[in-house]
C-alpha cells in the first residue's frame, strides 16, 4: 500500500525533473519552445480530464475558460497589479471558476447533454465578446513580464512543469479521496453515487469549476509563454480540438494528458517537415477520438489494461484467490461492535406505502416495521414489488403515498442522498460499482466517513473481498457483490436493504453469504432487509420474514411458519423451482 | 425596432430550418447532432466551388445537395455501426469529434477561413419596410422552415412510415423484432436531414459570406431554437429559430449591444433551461 | 419437419457463456415450454433465436432455412415472432397503430381485436395508458397479427393476476391449435407444465431435461432436481447430464 502511495508522486517528481534536466540543459530554443508549449496544452488538457474523462460530462468551452485565465493575467499586468505572474495565474484561474459555476449550474441539473449545448454556446458567445474587445495590452504591446526566476525561456519551461506536476500531483490525490471517488462513480452511474450519500449536483458542479480553474491557469501560463495574446487562441475550434483530443488521450490521467500536450505541440510539426498541411493533425485526432469512443478506452487507458492484464494475470496464479478466502465461522472476528442497534424504536417504519406507475399499482398499502438489529427477509415471485418498495424508501421513486419513518424520523421529502446520509443504505440488483475505482476507494466512497486502513482491511477480510489496492475492473462479478455488502455495512448505517445478493452465487457461497448477513446487526449495528431468491439464504440469514405478492404484503413473521402459509405457497404456485422447499 | 428586427428574419429562417432538423434527427434516431450544420456546409461548399469552377448554377446545386446529403449519410452510418448501442453522451460526443474533423477538412478544402462569396439562388428583394430590405432568400428559407415543419408532422403523423419511425425511435430492437428495417430508415433520416440542412445553408449563405467554419457554427443557434421546443416541438423549434433571429436583428440595431449580438444564442439556452427546469429536481438519474 | 431447430446454441454475454450448446426444435401447432431457474439463460436463449443476441455458435434453422446470421427483422419478415419480457408495448402509440406496425395488410388487424375483443374499446387509446393484462393482450395480439410461424413468447406472465395469466394461457393454447408453433418461456412452471407439450429445463446455460410436459407434471420432485441440480445420483429421468457447477466451468 506504502508503495502504491509513494509510486505516482516518485514517478512524477522524477519525470519532472528529468523533463526539465534534458528539455532546458540540451534542447536548442525552438524545441524548448515546443515543449513549453506541449506541458500548456497538458495543463488545459487535464480540465478536461476533470470534467469529461473522470465526471462524464461534456465540455466544449474549456479554451474559453482559459481566455478568461488569460485576460485575467493580462488585465492585472496593464493595470499594474502588485505580485507577479504565479499570482496573477492563480487570480487567473479563480476568475474562471464563477464562469463555470454559473454556466454548469442550470446545465447540470438534468441527465443528458445540456452542458454539452450550453458549453458550446458560451465558447461560441466568448469568440463573439473576445473579437470585439480585445485582449488588455494587445494594442499598446504591453507584455506580460515574467518573474524573475522564470524569466528565461528555458527557465519558463521548468515553471511550466512544475504547475503541471503540481495539478496532477492534486489531482492524483483527489482521485483517492472521497470527493474524487464521487466523480468516477457519478460517470458510471448517478443513481449508484446518490445511494452512497453523495449530492450528485454539488459534485458535478465542482468538478466543473475545478476545471474551469484548471483551464483558467493553463491561460494564464499561456500569457506568460507568448506576453502578448490573440483572441484566435481561445476561440471556439481550440475549444472542440481541446476535446477531441482530450477524449482521444484520455486526459483524466496525468500521463494521457501529458501525451496530448506532447501530441498537440509535435504531431504538426512532424506534419510541417513532412511537407503535409498541419491541419491533417486535428483531423486525426477526430479520427482518434472517433475511435476511441467506440472501444470505451482512450489511448492511454488501451496502454494502461495492457499492463493491468499481465498483472491479474500474476495475481489468478496465485493459489488463494479472494472467493475462497471467506473466514470460517464468527470465531475470526474481533468483538461485538453495536450490540443493540442504534435506538429503541423500530429501525424502520413502513407505513401505507403506495407506488403507482401509470395504471399499474406496484404496491398498495404495504406495512412494514424492521425492529432494530433484525434481519427481515423479503420475499415473493417476480414483479411483487420488491424492488419498488427499495426504491421507494431509499428516494428513488419520485412519487408514493405514505409514511417513511427512520427511528422515528420522516424520511419523506429527503432526497435520495439525504436519506443515504441519515441512515438508509442500499445495494442493487446489477452491481453498479464504477471499474476506474480501487477497491479501497470504493468503500471509502461508500462509507461516507472516515475509515481508518485497519477497519478497512477488518471488512473486507470479514467478506474475503481483495486487496483494497486491485481495482474494480479486474475483479470478477460475484466478487463485486460481495463488496457491494462491504460498502454499505462500512457506512454502518440504521438500515441496509440488500436486493438479491446472493444473485449468481454458487449454494455454498449463498450459505457463507447468509451468516455474514446474519452477523450485520451485531457487527454494524444495522438492521437489514434482504430481498432475496433463494429461499435457503432467507431462512438462514433471517428473524422474520414478510411476502410480498401483487404489490400487497400477504403473509408475514418467522421463516418457518410463514414459508408454510398456503397464501405463501400459492404465490409461488408451481414456483417450487424459485427455491422454495415447502 | 420592428423595422430592425426584420433585418434578421433570414437569420431567423435559417436557425428554425437547421433547428427542425436538428429535432427530427433527436426523435427518430436520437442523436444530438453537432455535426449538423457542417453537413450542410459540405454541400453548401461543394456547389460553391463547383459553380466558381465554371458549372452552372443548377446542376452545381443538385451535386451540392448530394453531396450534403452523402456527408450525412456517412455521420449516420458511422452512427449506426459502431454507435447504435452507446447512451445519448457518448452519440453527442462522437458528432462533436465529427464536427472538429469535418471543420478542419473543410477549412483545408476550402481554402480557410477567408469569407467567399456565395453564388445567390434567391436573389433580389421580396419586399422593403421603412428601408430595411427583407430578401426573397428570407423569405423562402423561412417558407422552408414552416414547410418542413409541416412536413415532419404530417409525415409522422399520417403516413405508415412515419409511424414505422414513431415506434422506430421509441424501442429500437422491438421495432426490429417487428420485421421493421430498421438501419434503412434510420439512414433515409440521416440522408433526408443532410439534404435539408444543405438546402437551407446554400439558401442563406450569401447573407453571410461565409467560410466553411462559420456556417458549420450555425449549430449553436439551431440546438437554441431546438431548445426552446425542447427537441421535440417543430412548430415551438421554428417559432424560436424566428424569434432568435428578430432578437439578434434588434440588437444590431442598439449601439451597445450590437458588438456582441453573437453572445445572443447563449443567453436564450440559459434562459430556456432555466426556465424550463424552474420546477424539476435533480433527479438522481441512471 | 420442424417449424425451428435451434442446434448447438452457444452464446456469450461480457465473454461468458450463458447459453452453452442448446438445441431444441419446435413443431408446428405445439407449444414447448421453456423452464428454468433465474439466470440459466432462457431469455438469452430466446433472444439468440429471434437476432437480439448473436450466437456465439450453432445454428437457427427456421423453417428449413438457415437463419442465425440474418439481422431480427429479416428473421420476423420470414415468419418468426418474438414477445418480449417486460410488455414492451410502443407507450406513445395508440392501441391500434401499435397493431399497425406489425401487420403488412391494412385488414388483418382486426385478427388481433378478435384474438382479445377487450382490447377493442382501447382501440384508440396510447398504450402506455393500457393496464398491464392489456399490454401484455396487446403483444400477444401484435405478434400474431404478424402472422408468425413460430412464436417466442417471453414470461409473459410477469407481474399479472392469476385470471389474466390462466386467459393469456388459454390463447396461446388456441394459436398452437391454429398451426403455430409455440416457444413458452414461464416461471410459473405448474400453469406451464399443464398447458403445454413439449418441456425443456435449463440449467445454467444447458439443457438437462427435454421430453413431455405429462412426464415433468407428474413428479414435481423430478422438476425440483433439475432446477437445483441436487441428487443427480437418483433416476436421471429425462436428463442428459448434471453439469457441475458454472464458476468451475470458467477460466
Amino acid at each position: 500500500m506504502k508503495r502504491a502511495n509513494i509510486g505516482p508522486f516518485a514517478g512524477i517528481l522524477g519525470g519532472s525533473l528529468a523533463a526539465i534536466a534534458i528539455v532546458a540543459g540540451l534542447l536548442p530554443n525552438y524545441w524548448v519552445f515546443l515543449c513549453t508549449t506541449a506541458v500548456i496544452s497538458a495543463v488545459t488538457l487535464q480540465s478536461v480530464g476533470v470534467v469529461t474523462g473522470r465526471t462524464g460530462m461534456i465540455s466544449l468551452c474549456q479554451m474559453s475558460f482559459a481566455g478568461i485565465g488569460a485576460w485575467t493575467v493580462a488585465w492585472l499586468n496593464v493595470h499594474g497589479a502588485p505580485g507577479s505572474l504565479p499570482l496573477w495565474i492563480l487570480i487567473g484561474g479563480l476568475v474562471a471558476v464563477p464562469f463555470g459555476v454559473t454556466i454548469g449550474l442550470p446545465a447540470l441539473r438534468l441527465r443528458g447533454i445540456n452542458l454539452a449545448v450550453v458549453t458550446l454556446g458560451f465558447a461560441a458567445a466568448f469568440d463573439n465578446v473576445l473579437g470585439a474587445m480585445t485582449f488588455p495590452g494587445q494594442a499598446q504591446f504591453k507584455f506580460v513580464p515574467r518573474p524573475l526566476l522564470f524569466s528565461g525561456d528555458r527557465a519558463y519551461f521548468a515553471f511550466c512543469v512544475i504547475v503541471f506536476a503540481l495539478i496532477a500531483l492534486a489531482l492524483y490525490l483527489l482521485s483517492r479521496s472521497r470527493f474524487g471517488a464521487a466523480w468516477m462513480a457519478i460517470r458510471h452511474s448517478e443513481r449508484a453515487t446518490a445511494a452512497h450519500g453523495v449530492s450528485i449536483p454539488r459534485s458535478k458542479v465542482s468538478a466543473f469549476a475545478l476545471s474551469a480553474f484548471i483551464a483558467g491557469i493553463g491561460g494564464g501560463l499561456l500569457a506568460g509563454q507568448l506576453g502578448t495574446l490573440v483572441s484566435g487562441s481561445f476561440d471556439i475550434m481550440q475549444s472542440l480540438a481541446l476535446f477531441v483530443l482530450g477524449t482521444m488521450v484520455g486526459a483524466q490521467h496525468g500521463d494521457g494528458a501529458l501525451l496530448g500536450g506532447i501530441l498537440t505541440a509535435f504531431f504538426p510539426e512532424l506534419l510541417r517537415r513532412l511537407h503535409l498541411p498541419q491541419d491533417l493533425g486535428n483531423i486525426a485526432f477526430a479520427v482518434g477520438a472517433i475511435q476511441a469512443l467506440s472501444m470505451g478506452a482512450s489511448s492511454s487507458e488501451a496502454l494502461r489494461t495492457l499492463l493491468w492484464r499481465r498483472r491479474a494475470r500474476r495475481l489468478r496464479r496465485q493459489p488463494s484467490s479472494a472467493r475462497t478466502a471467506i473466514a470460517p465461522g464468527p470465531a475470526a472476528m474481533p468483538g461485538t461492535i453495536f450490540p443493540g442497534g442504534h435506538g429503541p424504536a423500530p429501525a424502520l417504519d413502513i407505513a401505507g406505502l403506495t407506488v403507482r406507475y401509470g395504471s399499474v399499482v406496484a404496491l398498495d398499502r404495504v406495512d412494514l416495521k424492521v425492529a432494530a438489529g433484525a434481519v427481515v427477509g423479503l420475499i415473493g415471485p417476480n414483479g411483487a414489488g420488491k424492488s419498488t418498495l427499495i426504491d421507494a424508501v431509499t428516494g428513488f421513486v419520485n412519487r408514493y403515498d405514505g409514511a417513511l419513518m427512520l427511528e422515528g424520523c420522516g424520511l419523506d421529502g429527503l432526497a435520495a442522498h439525504r436519506r443515504a446520509l441519515v441512515g438508509v443504505r442500499r445495494t442493487w440488483q446489477q452491481t453498479r460499482i464504477a471499474p476506474d475505482l480501487t477497491v479501497g476507494g470504493y468503500v471509502r466512497l461508500a462509507a461516507g466517513r472516515r475509515l481508518s486502513g485497519g477497519e478497512l482491511a477488518q471488512i473486507l477480510d470479514w467478506l474475503g473481498c481483495p486487496d483494497p489496492e486491485e481495482r474494480i475492473a479486474a475483479i470478477d462479478v460475484g466478487t463485486r457483490r460481495l463488496l457491494d455488502i462491504a460498502g454499505v455495512v462500512a457506512a454502518r448505517p440504521r438500515a441496509i436493504f440488500l436486493d438479491e445478493p446472493a444473485a449468481g452465487q454458487s449454494h455454498e457461497e449463498s450459505m457463507r453469504l447468509a451468516l455474514r448477513i446474519a452477523e450485520i446487526p451485531a457487527r454494524f449495528g444495522s438492521a437489514v432487509v434482504l430481498v432475496e431468491h433463494d429461499i435457503d439464504l432467507v431462512r438462514r440469514a433471517c428473524s422474520q420474514v414478510t411476502v410480498l405478492d401483487f404489490g400487497q404484503v400477504i403473509a408475514s413473521g418467522p421463516p418457518d411458519r410463514v414459508l408454510g402459509e398456503e397464501a405463501v405457497i400459492k404465490a409461488y404456485l408451481g414456483a417450487a423451482q424459485e427455491g422454495l422447499t415447502v | 425596432m420592428l423595422t430592425a428586427a426584420l433585418a434578421g428574419l433570414a437569420a431567423g429562417g435559417t436557425y428554425a430550418l437547421l433547428g427542425v432538423c436538428a429535432v427530427f434527427t433527436y426523435r427518430l434516431v436520437a442523436v444530438v447532432n453537432f455535426a449538423g450544420a457542417a453537413v450542410g456546409a459540405v454541400g453548401t461548399f461543394a456547389m460553391v466551388m463547383l459553380h466558381q469552377a465554371g458549372m452552372p448554377l443548377v446542376p452545381a446545386v443538385a451535386i451540392g445537395l448530394l453531396a450534403g446529403t452523402i456527408a450525412s449519410g456517412l455521420v449516420g452510418a458511422v452512427m449506426s455501426t459502431w454507435f447504435a448501442e452507446s447512451d445519448a453522451q457518448t452519440k453527442a460526443a462522437v458528432t462533436v469529434a465529427m464536427l472538429v474533423g469535418l471543420i478542419f477538412a473543410g477549412l483545408r478544402v476550402t481554402g480557410g477561413q477567408h469569407p467567399r462569396q456565395v453564388p445567390a439562388l434567391f436573389p433580389g428583394a421580396a419586399f422593403s419596410l421603412d428601408n430595411v430590405v427583407v430578401t426573397v432568400a428570407a423569405v423562402v428559407t423561412i417558407a422552408l422552415a414552416i414547410a418542413f415543419a409541416i412536413g415532419a408532422t404530417l409525415f409522422l403523423n399520417r403516413t405508415r412510415v412515419g409511424l414505422l419511425l414513431r415506434a422506430l425511435s421509441e424501442h429500437p430492437m422491438t421495432a426490429e423484432l417487428m420485421g421493421i428495417r430498421t438501419r434503412l430508415l434510420s439512414a433515409a433520416i440521416w440522408l433526408v436531414t443532410g439534404a435539408a440542412t444543405s438546402l437551407a445553408l446554400m439558401i442563406v449563405a450569401p447573407e453571410w459570406e461565409p467560410n466553411f467554419m462559420t456556417l458549420s457554427e450555425l449549430i449553436v443557434p439551431a440546438f437554441a431554437a431546438a431548445l426552446m421546443g425542447s427537441f421535440r416541438s417543430f412548430w415551438l423549434t421554428v417559432v424560436g429559430g424566428i424569434g432568435l433571429g428578430l432578437l439578434e436583428g434588434m440588437a444590431s440595431n442598439l449601439a451597445w449591444l450590437s458588438q456582441y449580438r453573437g453572445g445572443l444564442p447563449f443567453v436564450i439556452i440559459v434562459a430556456v433551461l432555466l426556465w424550463g427546469q424552474r420546477g424539476a429536481r435533480w433527479d438522481e438519474a441512471r | 419437419m420442424s417449424a425451428l431447430d435451434a442446434s448447438g446454441v452457444t452464446i456469450n454475454r461480457a465473454g461468458l457463456p450463458v447459453v452453452r450448446a442448446a438445441s431444441l426444435s419446435l413443431k408446428a401447432g405445439s407449444i414447448s415450454v421453456l423452464l428454468g431457474a433465474n439466470g440459466a439463460g432462457k431469455t438469452t436463449l430466446l433472444e439468440g433465436i429471434s437476432g437480439v443476441v448473436p450466437l456465439a455458435g450453432g445454428t437457427v434453422t427456421l423453417e428449413g432455412r438457415r437463419i442465425e446470421g440474418s439481422r431480427p427483422n429479416q428473421r420476423a419478415r420470414l415468419g418468426l415472432a418474438h414477445v418480449q419480457q417486460g410488455r414492451a408495448v410502443f407507450r406513445l402509440l395508440t392501441t391500434e397503430e401499435n397493431l399497425r406496425i406489425a401487420c403488412h395488410r391494412e385488414g388483418s388487424i382486426e385478427q388481433g381485436f378478435e384474438l382479445f375483443p377487450e382490447l377493442k374499446p382501447r382501440r384508440h387509446v396510447a398504450a402506455g395508458l393500457l393496464s398491464g393484462g392489456e399490454q401484455q393482450m396487446l403483444v400477444m395480439a401484435r405478434a400474431f397479427v404478424s402472422r408468425p410461424k413460430v412464436l417466442l413468447i417471453d414470461e409473459m406472465s410477469l407481474g399479472l393476476a392469476p385470471l389474466i395469466v390462466r386467459r393469456l394461457m388459454a390463447v396461446v393454447r388456441e394459436l398452437a391449435d391454429r398451426g403455430l408453433a409455440v416457444l413458452l418461456v414461464e416461471q410459473f412452471a405448474a400453469l406451464a407444465l399443464a398447458t403445454g407439450d413439449r418441456a425443456h429445463v435449463l440449467r445454467r446455460g444447458r439443457i438437462v431435461f427435454d421430453g413431455d410436459c405429462a412426464s415433468l407434471r407428474d413428479a414435481p420432485e423430478k422438476l425440483h432436481r433439475l432446477y437445483l441440480g441436487e441428487g443427480a445420483d437418483g433416476d436421471p429421468g429425462g436428463c442428459f447430464e448434471m453439469p457441475r457447477p458454472m464458476e468451475e466451468d470458467l477460466p
